[in-house]
């Protein structure tokens, strides 16, 4: 009569836990978490000193995160007011960028794909944008085609924004003090 | 005259008015927080226990899981790149693009290039010439851990370097010249793993150029 109890108890401890383990695979990409505005960043998971949440889901996407003595990458799922990225807004990217030597901004959908369009362009480079007057930059994400630096969105539901900075000068190991110097994300005009 | 309301009607907005809640609040809420203390008096034992067994076996099946993911991840970056690259050749990756990318969240305004290196019988050398624009080599253990990187400005016009083991670093002697060579020694914690090359393309039309140059890299075994 004790092995029912038993073995429901053992199934539902075993359920729980893989359930907890693949929410974390699949959404965090480890603890040690810094984020500035909009932005987070894993700075740690680039290193030998990576924790055990950004193995893990490492492994399982099978994706080669970048050293953090080559670059550093920020994602920003939400814009600077927390409201979700949404492809078939304009949503504009605004502001100072660090010290870097390159940097590249990608636009990607919810599962990380690149979004197709005529122009091919998935992003803009340190190189390819325009920048204004003081030396900021001024991104428009939009389904429709826009004057300026303009990135496709192919009016995709969610959307993310990868920003790479590389050889940047400056350390990450500590907190970067509420996002001064990172882009402001603005949600525009929504359908 | 008629101001009398049909029954039909009547009966209709009787049943809506059942249908709202009576109060304010969620009644879930309200049931949740009477059966919560309702619970010590009603069998302490016989729920609770369960309850915390499950909890720690939980946490036990989780911390287990996460920990045993690298070793029993089956598409690791390694694994992926085992499909396309032979060990200690450089081979390009295609181009990331909409319809996919041999590695997730692959910067697409880089050229890249993988090595797979395999040190169980010699010791793997890299040379990377540095191209028109920023180039890096980075190190992932076959588990993806990221060990080691360089730039071209920390290294200058060629990025040349060895791979070894930790027990091929144990047998280098000590006074040998092999650091005074201008030649960087570096330590793998892994047998296998990765070596990535990547240069930076900053207009689309230089990509084909940059890729060139890049061709000029090696990695064999040394």
């Amino acid at each position: 009569m004790r092995l029912l109890p038993l073995a429901f108890t053992l199934a539902a401890a075993a359920a729980l836990g893989l359930a907890a383990t693949y929410a974390a695979v699949t959404q965090s990409r480890g603890l040690d978490v810094v984020s500035a505005g909009a932005w987070q960043g894993w700075p740690r998971s680039g290193t030998t000193q990576a924790d055990p949440y950004a193995r893990a889901g490492f492994a399982r996407s099978g994706e080669l995160p970048l050293e953090l003595a080559d670059g550093l990458m920020f994602l920003a799922t939400h814009d600077s007011a927390g409201a979700p990225l949404d492809g078939r807004c304009d949503l504009r990217i605004s502001g100072p960028l660090p010290q870097a030597r390159v940097w590249t901004l990608t636009l990607m959908d919810a599962e990380g794909r690149l979004i197709a369009n005529d122009a091919e362009r998935y992003g803009f480079t340190s190189n390819e944008v325009v920048y204004r007057q003081d030396g900021t930059i001024d991104i428009v994400l939009s389904p429709r085609a826009r004057a300026g630096n303009w990135i496709p969105t192919g009016a995709r539901g969610r959307v993310k924004v990868a920003l790479r900075l590389y050889d940047a000068p400056f350390s990450f190991s500590s907190d970067t003090g509420g996002g001064a110097d990172l882009p402001r994300i603005a949600t525009e005009r929504c359908p | 005259m008629s101001a009398a309301i049909p029954p039909w009607l009547d009966r209709l907005f009787v049943g809506r008015r059942r249908a709202l809640p009576r109060t304010a609040r969620p009644p879930v809420l309200i049931r949740l927080r009477r059966a919560l203390g309702r619970l010590p008096a009603a069998a302490p034992a016989a729920v609770l226990l369960p309850l915390a067994t499950i909890l720690v076996l939980a946490g036990i099946t989780h911390l287990v899981s996460v920990l045993a993911m690298p070793t029993l991840a089956e598409r690791s970056a390694y694994q992926r790149l085992s499909d396309i690259a032979r060990p200690n050749t450089l081979t390009f990756l295609p181009d990331a693009s909409p319809s996919g990318m041999v590695l997730p969240m692959t910067d697409p305004a880089f050229v890249s290039a993988v090595c797979l290196y395999d040190l169980g019988d010699h010791p793997l050398r890299v040379r990377v010439p540095a191209t028109a624009d920023y180039t890096s080599v980075s190190f992932y253990t076959s588990r993806g851990v990221a060990f080691y990187a360089l730039s071209d400005q920390a290294a200058g016009r060629v990025i040349e370097l060895d791979l070894l083991s930790p027990a091929q670093r144990a047998a280098l002697p000590e006074d040998e010249e092999i650091t005074a060579a201008d030649r960087l020694v570096v330590e793998s914690p892994s047998l296998r793993g990765v070596v990535l090359v990547r240069a930076y393309a900053r207009y689309n039309d230089t990509r084909p150029a940059i890729r060139r140059q890049l061709e000029a890299a090696s990695c064999m075994p040394s």
